[in-house]
């Protein structure tokens, strides 16, 4: 493979594992979006199961028994912010607020109470198990940038996935879709839109944690402000999805490119790192607007 | 009948938030520290303690007051500034280099009012652009607001860590400014700095005009039913974009008069929390002008006794986040639920 192709099969394989995060969470998020709620909650969701998560992996060296703690983790979190919005009649946003106030808050705190520092911890995992058989990831250009893989990887697209079937053909999606267009209807019906909201809520959660887990994972550490923005980049991208799972997979994939694309510059080029680091948050502001207009 | 819920007024929700805040806090002193009779001294005492440390407590008090009446100018009329970060840390950085190249002869009246000024229009540009977002393309002006702080922090760490950094200092920072340029000091050798006078007129100037204007009055009912206000006439758009510039505004003014006042340089990491503790401070003054003043006091208290524990015992200052999570949680919960009241009624 020549000098150009490599570097490119690099890229496209970077963005989609820069993917993986932002596509667990934006998935998570479009639950909490169809059923009519904004969550700006997903960047401290998604810390605080990357924190517990890694915990979790580290303590027991089991990937998966982190991934379980990931999940738990963040469905806490939004289940105490579905129970403060939906039970005590709160602002959403401001609850939604708290909890990234808290996610950061929290674990700093306990990072520096079990590890002693408040810096990098670093964890030992096991290897990641490959998705695909070693022979496919042979292929030329093809085998490195799809089928090399790990297992968490592929499965943040098996969840959006399952996460379109059960919103477009299971009961409770649909309900969690109609208690977002018309909750009275959805209530006249006998059903409760707090309920369906509060599942919503808790998708959400499963998402984020996911997606911070796979953060996480993909360093082999918790660090401080691990999720920097990736949250508030997943909840464009359900935007930009015009809240369609295909396309909200797209855009993530979008946002991705971006990410790899400022980290192979700093890499490479002059342009300082810090300038390039804002270079996600660009084309994110960018495509917010272009979603935009008329809702 | 009796209500199937308890309704929470206003008073009992910031009587709550404040008293499990602080409830919480000697918790979570007394499962950190291995001496919780001295942990909870600097916590709660040693901020009072003599006149440096009440100096200092009171000089973080100022940005808050300031950047906190900007949030819930914004709130009156829904809109919810969520770049606040941004905001401060690159209106105090146009303030900075503005005051750093004047000439040394300047009149220091003339540096602390042209670097405020910078610092109104830096932050009220960014606030603006958010509003505008939300005018014109129907954008949540909490996610554009966010995402413009998230770029504008690159860039300010950029120019600081390189065209700007001192190359005098170890630290990542501006060059400091020429003493004389520093706001004249009250309570010294504390950093409290007169710029709390000018904090306490704002707030004052905003009570009147919310209550005698008409500006006060249409920027309420455009946060009450924007359909009723443009119905009624009143420049829905136009109050959206100035809420987010002022809200912006008075972030730029907080990060201007940090830079020509306690700080007197620009560090990387300038606003380190500022911007989320201002929503703070609005949401526990109810939306009252005067109610900022205490708000700013006590969030202020949690900021400065958790750095006091974090100096003397060692415990991470990070659990001001913590509290202040569960201030805002208890502040905006209008209700609660009836299994809560039980007790009392059987």
């Amino acid at each position: 493979m020549s000098g150009t192709a490599a570097v490119l099969a690099d890229i496209l394989k970077y963005t989609i594992v820069a993917a993986t995060p932002l596509l667990f969470a934006s998935i998570g998020g479009l639950f909490s979006e169809l059923a009519g709620m904004l969550n700006i909650a997903l960047e401290g969701l998604m810390g605080i199961g990357a924190f517990f998560g890694m915990a979790a992996a580290g303590l027991t060296g089991n990937v998966f028994i982190g991934m379980l703690a990931a999940i738990g983790s963040a469905v806490a979190g939004s289940l105490l912010m579905g129970t403060v919005t939906i039970k005590f009649k709160a602002n959403l946003f401001i609850t939604g607020l708290a909890i990234n106030l808290l996610a950061g808050g929290i674990t700093a705190v306990l990072s520096q109470w079990w590890y002693h520092t408040k810096a990098v911890v670093a964890f030992t995992l096991p290897p990641p198990v490959p998705a695909f058989p070693a022979a496919l990831s042979q292929i030329p250009f093809v085998g490195p940038v799809l089928f090399s893989h790990s297992v968490l990887t592929v499965s943040a697209w098996l969840w959006a996935i399952v996460a379109a079937f059960i919103i477009k053909n299971s009961r409770h999606g649909i309900r969690i879709q109609a208690t977002g267009m018309n909750a009275q209807a959805v209530s006249s019906l006998g059903y409760s839109p707090d309920r369906a909201r509060m599942a919503a809520l808790v998708w959400s959660g499963v998402g984020s944690g996911l997606g911070g887990f796979a953060l996480g994972v993909s360093v082999s550490a918790f660090v401080p402000n691990i999720v920097s923005g990736r949250g508030w980049i997943a909840l464009v991208a359900i935007y930009l999805g015009r809240k369609k799972p295909l396309w909200i997979a797209a855009s993530c994939l979008l946002f991705a490119l971006s990410e790899s694309l400022s980290n192979y510059i700093q890499g490479f080029s002059s342009i300082p790192p810090l300038l390039v680091l804002a270079l996600p948050y660009a084309v994110t502001l960018v495509s917010l607007i272009a979603s935009g207009n008329k809702r | 009948m009796m209500p199937a819920e308890r309704e929470l007024h206003s008073p009992a929700r910031v009587m709550l938030a404040v008293g499990v805040s602080i409830a919480l806090s000697a918790v979570v002193l007394a499962l950190f520290s291995k001496d919780i009779g001295s942990a909870l001294e600097q916590f709660f005492l040693e901020p009072f303690s003599n006149r440096y440390f009440l100096g200092n407590y009171l000089a973080d008090a100022v940005p808050l007051m300031i950047a906190g009446l900007g949030v819930l100018i914004a709130f009156r009329s829904k809109n919810f500034n969520l770049g606040g970060e941004g905001q401060l840390y690159a209106s105090a950085l146009a303030a900075g280099v503005l005051a750093l190249h004047l000439p040394a002869g300047t009149a220091p009246f003339a540096v602390w009012f042209l670097a405020a000024l910078t610092g109104v229009l830096t932050g009220a540009a960014i606030g603006a652009l958010s509003g505008l977002l939300k005018a014109v393309r129907h954008v949540s002006e909490m996610i554009s607001s966010f995402l413009v702080s998230a770029i504008v922090i690159n860039v300010s760490d950029f120019f600081i860590t390189g065209p700007l950094q001192d190359p005098a200092s170890n630290f990542q920072t501006t060059r400091q400014l020429a003493p004389k340029f520093l706001l004249p000091r009250i309570l010294a050798p504390s950093k409290l700095d007169i710029s709390i006078g000018l904090a306490l007129v704002l707030i004052v100037a905003f009570m009147i005009v919310d209550k005698r204007t008409k500006i006060g009055f249409e920027l309420k009912i455009c946060g009450e039913n924007e359909e009723f206000a443009r119905y009624c006439g009143i420049p829905v758009a136009a109050y959206q974009i100035a809420a987010m510039a002022i809200s912006g505004g008075m972030y730029g003014l907080a990060g201007a008069l940090l830079v020509i006042g306690p700080q007197g340089r620009v560090m990387r990491g300038f606003s380190s929390g500022l911007g989320w503790s201002a929503i703070s401070v609005a949401l526990l003054a109810q939306g009252s002008g005067a109610g900022i003043v205490p708000a700013a006091l006590f969030i202020a208290f949690l900021g400065t006794g958790s750095d006091h524990v974090m100096i003397g015992s060692g415990i991470p200052s990070e659990i001001v986040s913590i509290l202040q999570a569960v201030a805002m949680f208890f502040i905006t919960a209008r209700s609660l639920p009836r299994i809560w009241k039980k007790r009392g009624q059987s």
